[in-house]
């Protein structure tokens, strides 16, 4: 499936420049960029100042112990917290050189290039065929859906494990496949970042294995930005990572391998190895 | 404090390699005193000890494995069982060159006198237990100073052999002169004169090889503690 630059018009229903930004825009290469990033949940402050640039067609972990902001903060990025009444935002997610919550942009076209998979697999009580083609539909995709599907379910490496049974119900598939299912109903629309909630941790080890093997996979098409508790998954699978701690305080960002060898930040070295948290 | 267990088990390794550390040093000091004095015994008992310095080296190298699957150990952790996994192998070596340096002693009395085997021993082993001690109280300066000092002992050794062989090479002569005198030396004097020559070379090159082994140790130890390779390579 080949990934296009950012198409302006699916996020913005009217494409302007941002007027009162006199910052630097993210560097070359950068899918996600977070600037000053705050965001209150009434009066508790979720997430604490947070700059960030997040690259593209790489793997980025958020750790942190629960309650650090890390999902808060994946959420931000496709502006799923909008659905939370309570929620402030302040700052700027900044997608496609253009801040996410601008006045112009629509975050349903804007979840079409920033898809998401969660915690728990959820397809819908349809076909495996129609939880595929569901987003392709919505956004009045006119091309081949049924090549789509195939192409979505390949790239979600399902396609050998359903081609046969496409009418089925999605709900009988095993919560590893449906995980994987849902994974190629995010892809369908060609987004270009993919963020994941803890998309393993409903699931055993062997279907663990095969979504992270996933992952590396999605990475070479995809900006795959994964919240994970397992810190032995976010070393196996991501190339950078980003440790969160109590109060939303991004702590320390670096190269994964950084992180996991010898971090910055005594309370990093601290929460990986398992002294507190 | 979390993962109580574990951090007792870092702790204990911890313990373990520097205790191996020294029980090592505790072998080269014998077997610098079995090479100078040339007492048969306690060359044995430094050979045949040494299964014991291998079974905790057996012992530590399962603990590390077993922490790394287990465990798995990362950050500072991970150094600290990295870096342990490669200093026992270090430390074991070293006990096997105190065999050595033992065994040249030989039945018939010390190393050939040209070697200065105390002076040398004593500064190799000094070199391991400064190299135990820096990973015991994860001191970064003493590893590079432990690392420095590796050139001028390297210096002392090359000295100790140019002695040997000149020594060698003086009594040749004294021979090729004493031809024209009374009686030239017999071929069984020669043979034993090789042998001990050979065994004074072995000698200061197992004890510059302790003290390439000190380095490892430091290189590790500076590694463990600052995430810093500039010794190892």
């Amino acid at each position: 499936m080949s990934n296009t630059t950012t198409d302006d018009s699916l996020i913005t229903t009217e494409v302007q420049a941002d007027s009162n930004d006199d910052r630097a825009a993210p560097a070359a290469g950068t899918a996600v960029a977070a600037r000053d990033l705050n965001v209150f949940y009434g009066d508790e402050q979720a997430i604490d100042d947070v700059t960030m640039e997040i690259p593209e067609k790489r793997v980025t972990a958020l750790i942190g112990p629960s309650g650090c902001g890390k999902s808060t903060f994946l959420r931000c990025i496709n502006r799923m917290n909008d659905m939370i009444e309570i929620c402030r935002v302040e700052g700027d997610v900044e997608f496609g050189g253009k801040n996410v919550y601008g006045p112009n942009v629509d975050p349903v076209a804007l979840r079409r290039k920033i898809g998401m998979v969660f915690q728990k697999p959820n397809p819908f009580p349809k076909s495996i065929r129609d939880n595929v083609a569901y987003g392709l539909k919505i956004q009045g995709y006119d091309g081949d859906v049924d090549a789509r599907v195939e192409e979505s379910l390949k790239g979600a490496a399902l396609w050998d494990e359903v081609k046969d049974q496409l009418d089925s119900s999605g709900l009988e598939l095993s919560g590893g496949q449906q995980q994987r299912l849902c994974i190629a109903r995010a892809i369908a629309p060609d987004p270009e970042v993919i963020l994941m909630d803890e998309p393993t941790s409903a699931l055993d080890p062997v279907a663990a294995s095969k979504i992270e093997d996933l992952i590396d996979d999605l990475a070479e098409e995809y900006t795959v930005i994964i919240v994970t508790h397992n810190m032995q998954q976010a070393a196996r699978i991501s190339d950078r990572t980003a440790v969160f701690l109590t109060g939303g305080e991004l702590v320390e960002y670096d190269d994964t391998a950084k992180i996991f060898e010898d971090p910055e930040e005594q309370r990093v070295e601290d929460y990986i190895t398992g002294k507190f948290g | 404090m979390p993962r109580e267990n574990y951090q007792e088990r870092l702790d204990q390794l911890r313990e373990d390699v520097v205790a191996m550390g020294e029980t090592v040093c505790d072998r080269l000091d014998d077997a610098i005193e079995a090479a100078v004095s040339g007492d048969d015994d306690l060359a044995q008992s430094v050979i045949e000890s040494d299964h014991e310095v291998n079974e905790t080296y057996l012992a530590l190298e399962d603990e590390c494995t077993e922490l790394l699957a287990l465990q798995q150990p990362v950050a500072g952790d991970l150094r600290l069982v990295a870096a342990s996994f490669k200093i026992i192998t270090d430390l074991e070596r070293v006990a096997d060159l105190a065999t050595n340096v033992a065994a040249y002693g030989g039945p018939e009395g010390g190393v050939h006198t040209a070697v200065d085997v105390r002076d040398l021993g004593d500064g190799a082993r000094e070199m391991v237990a400064d190299a135990v001690a820096a990973y015991a109280a994860r001191d970064p300066d003493a590893c590079r100073e432990i690392a420095a000092r590796d050139d001028a002992f390297d210096e002392r050794c090359r000295e100790a052999s140019e002695a040997v062989v000149r020594e060698l090479l003086e009594a040749d002569r004294a021979r090729n002169a004493a031809r024209d005198g009374p009686a030239p030396t017999d071929g069984e004097a020669l043979e034993a004169s090789l042998d001990e020559v050979s065994q004074a070379l072995l000698a200061v090159r197992d004890l510059e090889r302790v003290a390439d082994h000190a380095v490892n140790v430091a290189a590790r130890t500076l590694y463990m503690i600052e995430n810093d390779d500039e010794l190892i390579y």
